[in-house]
């Protein structure tokens, strides 16, 4: 490794720390929805905002997708796929995060309740 | 001479299948963070790179892709276009880092993984249609840089020890 490498490294580190910090900064705390697109359709609506524990049964490409929700999170726990990658991922429970599961073509995002102009204020 | 290249060439083809086939059983590096991944056969393409010539590399690099998925994968669904740009995203801005930049083979490996991550996120965002994906990219981003090093090193010790090979075998 010469000078120029190790230059890179550190640009490439200060990036990516800078870009975590500026979407952790966007997240909150407020009551959430999530969204389930099966090929780019909304086929489901999930309200998190509810402090119960549910599962749901969604129909992927390879087959059955098992989707579990609690307070304010959401998480795929049984799918068909090649890598398991989603559910390997686990709980996601901030607006930026997403699961996707491109063998099943499902895509789960979090949004929350809030308007833009309360985000504003905040 | 040719039929030496060539038969070189299919040998480092079939070993970097099988490193990518081997990878996928390493459990550790895909439990940190989902879909990350060491990327050994990217040494394999930048010792062509380096040895051989762009042309050879992009060669090599696309019937990997293809041979992987005939074999793990199926062809032509979305995983593969997935591989497939990542691939292509990442043998030419190795080349472009390589010619027009001082970096030495551990950067240009770092810059190679990196890219690769850039190939696979623009895919998912054209394929699904959603940009919220590009909030996982600093992760893959953090991740790039100890796989590029580790990737890199492993190229650059292989690279001495071949080109002693080679000078022997004529």
């Amino acid at each position: 490794m010469n000078k120029n490498d190790v230059r890179l490294v550190i640009f490439i580190f200060i990036m990516a720390i800078s870009l975590i910090l500026v979407t952790k900064i966007f997240d909150s705390n407020d009551p959430k929805t999530a969204l389930i697109y099966y090929e780019n359709e909304l086929i489901k609506k999930i309200d998190l905002s509810i402090d119960k524990s549910n599962e749901y049964v969604i129909k992927g490409f390879n087959g059955d997708v098992i989707v579990k929700s609690k307070k304010n999170m959401i998480k795929v726990s049984d799918e068909i796929s090649p890598l398991n990658i989603c559910s390997k991922q686990g709980w996601i429970s901030s607006s930026y995060e997403v699961i996707v599961c491109l063998p099943n073509k499902i895509l789960i995002k979090i949004e929350s309740n809030q308007n833009e102009f309360d985000a504003v204020v905040r | 001479m040719e039929l030496r290249k060539t038969v070189r060439l299919s040998m480092l083809l079939a070993l970097s299948i099988v490193l990518s086939l081997i990878e996928s059983y390493i459990p550790i590096v895909g439990s940190i963070i989902p879909g990350v991944k060491l990327g050994l056969a990217n040494a394999v393409i930048i010792l062509v790179i380096y040895f051989y010539s762009f042309k050879d590399a992009l060669f090599l690099s696309i019937t990997r892709v293809l041979l992987l998925g005939i074999i793990r994968t199926g062809l032509f669904n979305i995983i593969f276009f997935f591989s497939l740009n990542g691939a292509l995203f990442s043998i030419v801005t190795m080349y472009i880092a390589k010619r027009f930049t001082k970096l030495s083979i551990v950067g240009v490996s770092i810059i190679g993984s990196l890219s690769h991550s850039v190939g696979q996120i623009v895919i998912v965002i054209i394929f699904l249609n959603n940009l919220n994906i590009i909030f996982y990219l600093p992760y893959l981003l953090l991740f790039s840089i100890p796989t590029g090093i580790i990737v890199g090193l492993t190229a650059k010790e292989v690279l001495s020890l071949y080109q002693k090979l080679e000078i022997k075998s004529y």
